[in-house]
């Protein structure tokens, strides 16, 4: 498994048991960036909430979260006041009027294993949005005045800040040509640190290659943060912090399924490059595992054979010579 | 191997030779105990001259033999940051496993990385060259170890980005989808072939 | 630091149950099994044993172009069912063997996925519960300690023995009516049923017994017994093992009196024989099948293992007294007051039932047979025999686990990173029970 899935896989497991055959459910998990799940039914067994809590969940309000969940769940979604307490989101979902194709159902199951990434996903369409607002502008301002414009460079919008985990963060910020998507994430150990730097390092070479010229233009940092966000204040710097930020040009989301799965892999980012360091880690053990047990052998030829007992066939012992 | 690798593990070797000279000796302080000399340092007398055989600055070996025990302690080579830590982490990982290896310090000597401890008890229950011949495997294998993890991280963190931008990419020409299918076709098909080359070009 | 919930795995020898604390079921339950691309033979530390080394991972290529994912081939492996799914084009192995990790390589690369595929969760915010058999070296849970440590960065690790977390999930019962964890846990899984008494917490290792008698056994008993009655003529051979199975999982229960049982049902056969419809898994035709005494003989074999097995002939009951029979004397008493159940093939209606009447009257025998000897001068006060069986004894010992890391306590007792990297590894040598005072 090199990439990590955006769906969870509870809700799909549970979900697609469910419309089979209705039970009671009251399940609690999480997802990655402290997002918790509760799966419960409790009036009937044919009515299951779902709801989620989010940590930034303030922040993605702000970018118009709600709206766009509730466009996406039309008909499942619960307004703010019936939505379960301590959670941000909930969604009923009532199994007597769920569609009856199987495609249908699998399609549904499918959305509702998104709903962490599509909740992720407002502030990055909003910023979206905002560039092609900004472009549009942008050209109509140039076709006035090309000249004065051209010294100026660029227009840009509002900086979003999602805070999606404890201290590290998302900052988002559109202008006229690009989005520029810069996340804030954390090493706590040394060694996650110097393996971070190497994984890192490498998405920036990466991007080389003849064959990912079209991917966005990664940069990163350590220490200090890039300049779009350098003027915010309470940023962290200091050797365990990287920063990398991911430039996102009109055609990484020029149609609406390419800016999703586009959205839906740079979200999952800071998992993506954590699970990898783990990963590696796990290899580096394995490794070292079997470079260990090599040295053994080799150090335990240095022990003297003792000369094994042999037996004949009738059961008496003989020493070899 | 670099052409000062070998005189290197070569005055090693022949220091640890002649230094593993061990006789049975039991302790002046404490009655009818048997201590290795080197670790208790109770007894001037019964320590010999500790020695440094060294390649350069990061590289160097401490011999430090007394008259029933000798202690070798290792400074292996770290070029850089990562070199270091996966030093670290390797020698950590085999003191933690040094129940098997009976020679093995489970603390190293400040200011080197890992340190041996042979007593006379090891050395006359095992082949006195045979343990020598350890100690010279293991500095060879250690160094080549490290650089081929490092190696290896860098590949993967390569790998890594690489498939994870691939999927960010703006490629949606159903022509690049096709391409990039038969090239993954084609390398499955050719797996073999492909191993036979890298063998070639890794002795190249 | 908000705290999120710990991640509760239970690593059996056949299946892996795992899910979040504070449910009541584990939220995945899939065989311990790990697919990968290497030859089955190669060991835990593997390929080309010749050379000396490993070869060494490709480093990307010149040409490195998107197909060729060399260097990372440690990723490719599957897990669980998806395992058992991929096992044509690859190889599966089990890394644990008997209740203990053998592979640690597959280990560790089994617990990345179940982690990071299945939970989604980041090791770095969670604690994490895991199980241990009884018995299991300290060398072991070093690994372990590692392991969760140095790859997964998690925050805090508990280690928790199977039987005692059996324990803590017998607590759901209405007959308990004092949280204790002094008890003798019956553990019958697919392979091997234990038999394993804890004082306080503490396992008492040397009174600990096996029992060669299962769950495999009885599905092969069944479909013995329906051999012999000439039913399975009916059965296509290929799924008479499923219908065994199928019969011992919907059918069957334990009586309290083989001979009477017997009499019922050849005096009204109509009434108590069941039928057993199936299909034939390819051709799809129809057969049905009579169950007869089978319903009753299955689980007997506990009871009565001579009616199956010539090796072992030991009744369960009289295993269990002799296990807390050979336990210290002041823990006797508490031993016998609490016998819990555990595992898929301790289900069975009444099972409980049969087994606390058994050993009550082995026991009740001892203690007649000791008041006449000491000529009727000594009267006992009689011991209490309870064998609690309960709702959640399928996943007892997950469900022991989801139990424990949800209270409070559990963040105390457990083992966190900090201290961790005080200490290292050996830090979890160091055993602490909780529950007790709960």
């Amino acid at each position: 498994m090199i990439l990590l899935e955006s769906h969870s896989v509870i809700i799909n497991d549970v979900l697609t048991d469910r419309f089979d055959k209705p039970s009671r459910a009251d399940i609690q998990f999480v997802d990655y960036d402290n997002v918790r799940f509760h799966l419960s039914t409790p009036s009937s067994k044919s009515q299951i909430l779902l709801s989620m809590g989010i940590q930034c969940w303030p922040d993605l309000v702000k970018y118009g979260a709600r709206e766009h969940l509730q466009s996406e769940y039309e008909g499942y979604w619960l307004s703010e006041q019936d939505t379960e307490p301590e959670y941000n989101v909930s969604l009923i979902i009532d199994l007597e009027k769920i569609p009856e194709g199987v495609d249908d159902r699998l399609a549904l199951i499918s959305k509702l294993a998104h709903l962490k990434s599509t909740a992720m996903s407002s502030p990055f369409l909003s910023a979206f949005a905002e560039q092609a607002s900004l472009q549009a502008n942008y050209k109509d301002a140039a076709g006035a005045q090309a000249k004065d414009l051209g010294e100026q460079g660029e227009t840009k919008g509002d900086l979003k800040i999602v805070r999606y985990r404890e201290e590290e963060a998302i900052y988002i910020q559109a202008s006229n040509d690009r989005v520029t998507v810069v996340f804030s994430t954390v090493f706590k150990e040394e060694t996650d640190k110097v393996l971070g730097r190497v994984f890192l390092q490498e998405f920036v070479d990466a991007r080389k290659l003849n064959a990912l010229q079209n991917a966005p233009q990664v940069r990163y940092s350590n220490r200090e943060p890039p300049l779009e966000i350098r003027h915010l204040p309470g940023l962290h710097n200091g050797e365990d912090w990287g920063y990398v930020t991911f430039v996102l040009f009109p055609r990484h989301f020029s149609n609406s399924s390419q800016a999703q799965s586009s959205i839906n892999r740079i979200q999952l980012f800071r998992d993506y490059l954590h699970y990898h360091i783990k990963c590696s880690k796990a290899y580096m053990h394995s490794r070292m595992r079997y470079r260990v047990a090599e040295f053994l052998k080799i150090l335990n030829r240095a022990k003297p054979e003792v000369a094994a007992e042999r037996r004949t066939a009738t059961g008496r012992t003989f020493r070899t010579r | 191997m670099s052409n000062t690798l070998r005189p290197y593990l070569n005055a090693v070797r022949a220091t640890l030779t002649a230094a593993l000279t061990l006789e049975n000796f039991s302790s002046q302080v404490v009655e009818r105990h048997n201590k290795p000399e080197v670790e208790v340092q109770t007894s001037p007398e019964a320590l010999l001259k500790p020695l440094i055989v060294s390649r350069n600055e990061s590289e160097r070996v401490l011999i430090e033999p007394s008259v029933n025990a000798i202690r070798l302690s290792i400074s292996i080579k770290q070029a850089d940051e990562i070199e270091k830590i996966l030093c670290h982490k390797f020698t950590r990982f085999m003191m933690m496993r040094a129940e098997g290896f009976v020679i093995l310090r489970r603390k190293p000597i400040p200011g080197y990385d890992i340190s041996f401890l042979i007593t006379n008890f090891h050395s006359e229950s095992m082949l006195k060259h045979k343990l020598v011949d350890f100690i010279i495997q293991f500095m060879e294998d250690v160094d080549k170890e490290i650089s081929e993890m490092k190696l290896s991280l860098n590949a993967r963190a390569r790998i890594v980005a690489e498939s994870y931008l691939s999927t960010v990419s703006a490629f949606s020409t159903r022509e690049y989808d096709y391409n990039l299918a038969n090239l993954t076709n084609l390398a499955r098909v050719r797996k073999p072939r492909l191993d036979v080359i890298s063998g070639h070009s890794k002795l190249g | 630091m908000s705290r999120q919930a710990p991640l509760v795995i239970d690593n059996g020898t056949g299946y892996t149950k795992m899910g979040f604390a504070g449910n009541s079921e584990p939220s995945f339950v899939f065989p311990t099994v790990i697919a990968t691309h290497q030859s089955a033979s190669a060991g835990s530390s593997n390929n080309s044993g010749g050379s000396g080394a490993r070869a060494p991972p490709p480093i990307a290529g010149k040409p490195s172009h998107l197909a060729s994912k060399r260097g990372i081939e440690d990723l490719d492996f599957f897990i669980g069912d998806e395992a058992v799914a991929n096992s044509k084009t690859y190889s599966l192995h089990y890394p644990i063997r008997h209740g203990q990790i053998e592979n640690w390589d597959h280990m560790e690369r089994f617990w990345e996925q179940c982690i990071f595929k299945y939970l989604r969760a980041e090791p770095e915010d969670h604690y994490v519960l895991l199980t241990e058999p009884p018995l299991n070296p300290p060398e072991n849970r070093e690994n372990t300690a590692e392991i969760m440590f140095e790859s997964f960065n998690v925050q805090g690790l508990y280690i928790a023995v199977q039987a005692v977390l059996a324990l803590a999930a017998s607590w759901t019962s209405s007959k308990v009516n004092e949280r204790t964890l002094t008890g003798v846990v019956i553990d019958s899984g697919d392979g091997v049923t234990h038999t394993i008494p804890v004082a306080e917490g503490y396992v008492i290792g040397s009174s600990i017994k096996h029992i060669p008698i299962a769950g495999r056994d009885i599905t092969y008993f069944v479909q013995q017994l329906l051999r012999d009655r000439g039913e399975s003529a009916q059965i296509p051979p290929e799924d008479q093992l499923r219908v065994a199975e199928k019969i011992k999982e919907d059918y069957t229960y334990v009586c309290q009196d083989i001979v009477k049982e017997f009499k019922k049902y050849d005096a009204d056969p109509y009434r108590y024989f069941a039928r057993f419809a199936g299909e034939h898994s390819v051709t799809g035709r129809k057969y049905d099948l009579d169950i007869g005494y089978e319903r009753f003989l299955a689980p007997e074999i506990f009871f009565n293992p001579e009616i199956y097995s010539s090796d072992f002939l030991t009744p369960l009951p009289e295993v269990v007294d002799n296990v807390i029979q050979t336990s210290p004397i002041d823990v006797r008493r508490g031993l016998y007051k609490n016998i819990v159940l555990s595992g898929g093939s301790t289900m069975f209606k009444d099972f409980g039932k049969r087994l606390q009447r058994d050993v009550k009257a082995i026991v009740d025998g001892r203690i007649a047979g000791s008041e006449e000897r000491s000529g009727s001068h000594l009267k006992s006060s009689g011991v209490e025999v309870n064998v609690i069986s309960h709702k959640r004894q399928r996943y007892a010992v997950w469900y022991g686990g989801s139990l424990m890391a949800s209270t409070p306590e559990f963040y105390n007792v457990s083992h966190s990173r900090v201290d961790y990297e005080e200490y290292g590894p050996s830090l979890v040598r160091r055993f602490s029970v909780f529950g007790s005072a709960v």
